[in-house]
């Protein structure tokens, strides 16, 4: 469904992805691993069209994306739940999913969606009317999915989706996922919870520096070192040094 | 008693008209979180190509009313072109200081705008005064002849009607554009693009067309304005700009900018008091009431708002 | 015919000297991050001060100067207790208003006394006449040329001094950086009045030599076209070193507007030049690398 092929994009300078390649299938739940500053949110944020990759293709249902605006992307049928949430604090949480559907015109078919999210995420329901920047953590991130949902979209991309938030909360995410997952929607999930993460996902992608160094399924992934250098980048073999986080 | 009548009566209607003249720039600002200096210069530009439109063709009012407003909306599209076409937004491609700004740090990227726009205030400012370089240019007018006099067992009322009409249109509109704000779906995109720019891109939103169209209706909103109140007084001067920039500055910061209510609250404020300074002080007092009323409110730290923590974009 | 060009070049570059006295207080402003319109504010009550001094109570043109730069600096402090703090937008729009505020004020300032030879003093709307110290004291233009000559060289050569000190380090990095700053120990805050302060006093410096030259002051002068000028030739000359506003001066009014090659474009031209240098070149003409690798080529004193 999804093809990444020799993907790089540069801040300036500084080259954060140096020809990542990977692929998602459709029905899947993919799983994108990796230390901090692997580059892992850039891959994200190029996917939806903020960034413009220097070279490589993205193809998306056999069509290249790349260089498209990020509305276009949307329109496609990909949506990014990114990290910090970034949901639009001004706005009410009803407001913030009529703004997930912007690209729609089916009027009554995006109200029965608003309907639908409530009974999905009982907690945003409570809180309809209030602005989202009042809300906790937790509910932000209910609130990202959902508005990332309200546009319908094929593979729904998610950046960290349980960072920051309390183990109680992370458990309801991953249930969300797995629910999602079972509905038919593809998911491609970029996570720091690799313990988490290993009982929802079918494949695995680990990336370090720039680039794609691991590829496998949940029980290859399960390896200990595997794990390690997916929280701690690559280590050195050295005595005396702990072997799991 | 019917003298502060009297007072309030005329305070409310000038406000009016300085809510109007200040609803584009909180518009503006609200969409771009930009302050743009060369607002003044933008609608005395437009109604001086207007002012000599009428001076050498005879135009009709409707005629220099269209050539005003749609003068603003091109001016404004080259202020922003040279000023804001990179604002609203966190650097997307390029994390960390904007190195080499003349002002570095948070609010540097704001400030460096806020300079473009005063330089090309200048510009705007001196293209309409080689235009028309005669202090007093006539102006259509649609000034009523009379006034009305209300009487009541308290004592007369005057009230200009053309003036009342003036401020209760500033109104409708004022109204209008805070309810379609928060109504409409083009509003929500608007008040999102405002809020947060990044995540209007991941649902999909065109935010720099958005963008560019808030602030061309902000310039097109301050010409509508800047003839509706020309036409009450019949001419323009060189000093027009500044006036409207002034004007439109404090009603907009009274109110909170970004805040379209806000600046019809700030307006009305700000015309009642200066009624009642001019009464007490005179001209000059006026004058300074004003001013000293943005410092003050600028100064006192009292805005309930910011401890939520919000975003202060665009609201209704 | 010569006599004519040399005197219009002393008093053409008197102007200069005194504008480069309003644009050196912009300047020290945006050399701490902040960018302030109503330094006209201060050149307006430095005026005033320094003509009342010198034609009501006829002191010496010295004291009046001094005079007139406490009042700068002590009106400037108290305006930027309350303004510093303020975010750069909110601080510039204060300062807007103050500047107004003066202005207004002055134009409602009456204060006449009879020195036997009429009424002088500031006379609300209408102005201050009569500032004829130089006149009763037999200063010719020239000598009053040399006399602001001087004044914008002492300043220039302490600034330029103080760029490799302690202190001149620690403002410019209170402009670029102030979180950055602050962690190297440096108060903000303090250092940020000590720059408005003396803004204050050189832009009061400045008021107080235009008075004198022209003898005659209208609180019209003083608006915020005048302070937006003097931002403008600090943004355009640059913010890398003193030099730089001069630079702005040098080039509005002594090429823009005293060759008379561009009359009626003069703040077309120089508004555009302002808005893309602020796109191209952020820090100005004189900006700091430029500054740096001149510095470098003299063998200059490395910065410490």
């Amino acid at each position: 469904m999804l093809e990444i092929s020799d993907l790089a994009t540069s801040y300036g300078k500084i080259e954060a992805l140096r020809g990542v390649t990977l692929s998602a299938r459709s029905g899947t739940v993919t799983c994108l691993l990796g230390p901090n500053g692997a580059g892992k949110s850039t891959l994200m944020l190029t996917l939806a069209g903020i960034l413009k990759p220097l070279r490589g293709s993205i193809k998306f249902e056999g069509e290249e994306l790349v260089g498209c605006e990020p509305a276009k992307i949307v329109e496609r049928g990909m949506a990014l739940v990114p990290e910090n949430r970034l949901v639009f604090p001004g706005l009410t949480v009803r407001e913030n999913l009529l703004a997930g559907a912007y690209r729609r015109r089916d009027m009554a078919g995006i109200r029965s969606d608003v309907d639908a999210m409530f009974v999905r995420f009982p907690r945003l329901k409570e809180r309809v009317e209030q602005l989202a920047g009042t809300l906790s953590g937790g509910e932000q991130q209910m609130l990202a999915v959902a508005r990332a949902l309200m546009s319908r979209p094929r593979l729904l991309l998610m950046d960290e989706p349980s960072v920051g938030l309390a183990p109680l909360v992370v458990a309801e995410i991953f249930s969300i996922i797995e629910q999602l997952h079972r509905e038919g929607v593809s998911l491609f999930v970029v996570e720091q919870n690799a313990h988490m993460a290993l009982k929802v996902a079918q494949h695995f992608y680990l990336m370090e520096q720039g680039r794609v160094s691991f590829s496998g399924s949940p029980g290859e992934m399960a390896d200990d070192t595997v794990i390690q250098r997916a929280y701690l980048g690559q280590q050195r073999a050295e005595p005396g040094l702990p072997t799991s986080p | 008693m019917m003298h502060v009548l009297q007072l309030l009566m005329d305070g409310l209607i000038d406000g009016g008209a300085y809510a109007l003249i200040g609803l584009g720039l909180s518009l503006t600002f609200g969409q771009l979180r930009r302050l743009n200096l060369a607002y003044g210069a933008t609608a005395m530009l437009a109604s001086y190509l207007g002012a000599a439109l009428y001076a050498t063709q005879r135009a009709p009012a409707w005629l220099v009313a269209v050539t005003v407003i749609v003068s603003a909306t091109l001016i404004g599209w080259y202020v922003e072109w040279m000023c804001f076409a990179r604002s609203g937004q966190e650097s997307e491609q390029g994390f960390g200081p904007a190195i080499g700004a003349p002002i570095a740090g948070a609010d540097g990227r704001e400030v460096v705008a806020l300079a473009s726009s005063f330089a090309i205030w200048m510009q705007l400012e001196q293209l309409a005064v080689n235009l028309l370089p005669q202090h007093l240019n006539a102006f259509p007018s649609l000034a009523a002849q009379q006034d009305w006099v209300i009487d009541s067992s308290l004592g007369e009322l005057m009230v200009r009607p053309d003036r009342l009409l003036l401020a209760i249109l500033a109104a409708v509109m004022v109204l209008g554009l805070a309810v379609w704000l928060e109504r409409s779906r083009t509003g929500l995109s608007w008040r999102a693009c405002a809020d947060r720019r990044l995540a209007a891109h991941l649902v999909g939103m065109p935010v720099a067309r958005l963008q560019t169209a808030a602030f061309a209706a902000g310039c097109a909103l301050s010409g509508f304005a800047a003839f509706a109140v020309l036409s009450l007084d019949g001419q323009v001067t060189p000093m027009f700009g500044m006036w409207v920039l002034l004007k439109g500055l404090v009603a907009a910061m009274l109110g909170g900018l970004g805040s379209v209510r806000g600046v019809l609250w700030g307006g009305l404020f700000l015309g009642v008091v200066e009624a009642f300074a001019q009464a007490s002080v005179g001209a000059q007092g006026r004058e300074f009431a004003t001013y000293a009323l943005l410092f003050f409110v600028l100064v006192v730290p009292w805005k309930p708002r910011q401890a939520l923590g919000l975003s202060a974009g665009l609201r209704g | 015919m010569n006599e004519m060009v040399g005197a219009h070049l002393i008093g053409l570059s008197s102007d200069m000297a005194i504008m480069s006295l309003l644009a050196l207080s912009a300047y020290l402003l945006l050399l701490v991050g902040k960018v302030s319109f109503g330094q006209q504010a201060f050149f307006g009550l430095g005026a005033y001060a320094s003509g009342v001094m010198s034609a009501m109570f006829h002191a010496p043109l010295l004291f009046a100067l001094v005079f007139g730069m406490g009042v700068g600096a002590l009106c400037s402090w108290l305006v930027a207790l309350p303004t510093m703090p303020l975010s750069g937008l909110n601080y510039a729009v204060a300062t807007l208003a103050f500047g107004e505020m003066a202005r207004v004020a002055l134009s409602l300032w009456y204060w006449q006394i009879d020195l036997g030879d009429g009424l002088v003093g500031p006379a609300a709307i209408d102005g201050f006449r009569d500032i004829r110290w130089l006149h009763e004291n037999d200063v010719s233009p020239g000598q009053f040329f040399a006399l602001t000559m001087f004044v914008l060289f002492c300043i220039l050569i302490l600034m330029l001094r103080s760029e490799h000190t302690r202190l001149g380090v620690a403002l410019r990095m209170t402009g670029q950086d102030e979180t950055l700053a602050a962690t190297q120990g440096i108060n903000v805050s303090r250092l940020r009045l000590f720059s408005a302060t003396v803004a204050g006093a050189l832009a009061a410096l400045g008021g107080g030599l235009y008075a004198h030259r022209t003898t005659y002051v209208e609180p019209a002068i003083f608006d915020p076209m005048l302070g937006v000028h003097a931002v403008g030739y600090a943004l355009l000359g640059g913010v890398g070193t003193a030099l730089g506003p001069l630079v702005g001066v040098l080039f509005d009014l002594g090429l823009l507007d005293a060759t008379h090659w561009f009359s009626g474009w003069r703040m077309v031209i120089f508004g555009g030049l302002v808005a893309l240098f602020l796109r191209w070149r952020p820090r100005g003409f004189l900006d700091e690398r430029l500054v740096h690798r001149f510095g470098s080529m003299f063998n200059a004193k490395r910065y410490p």
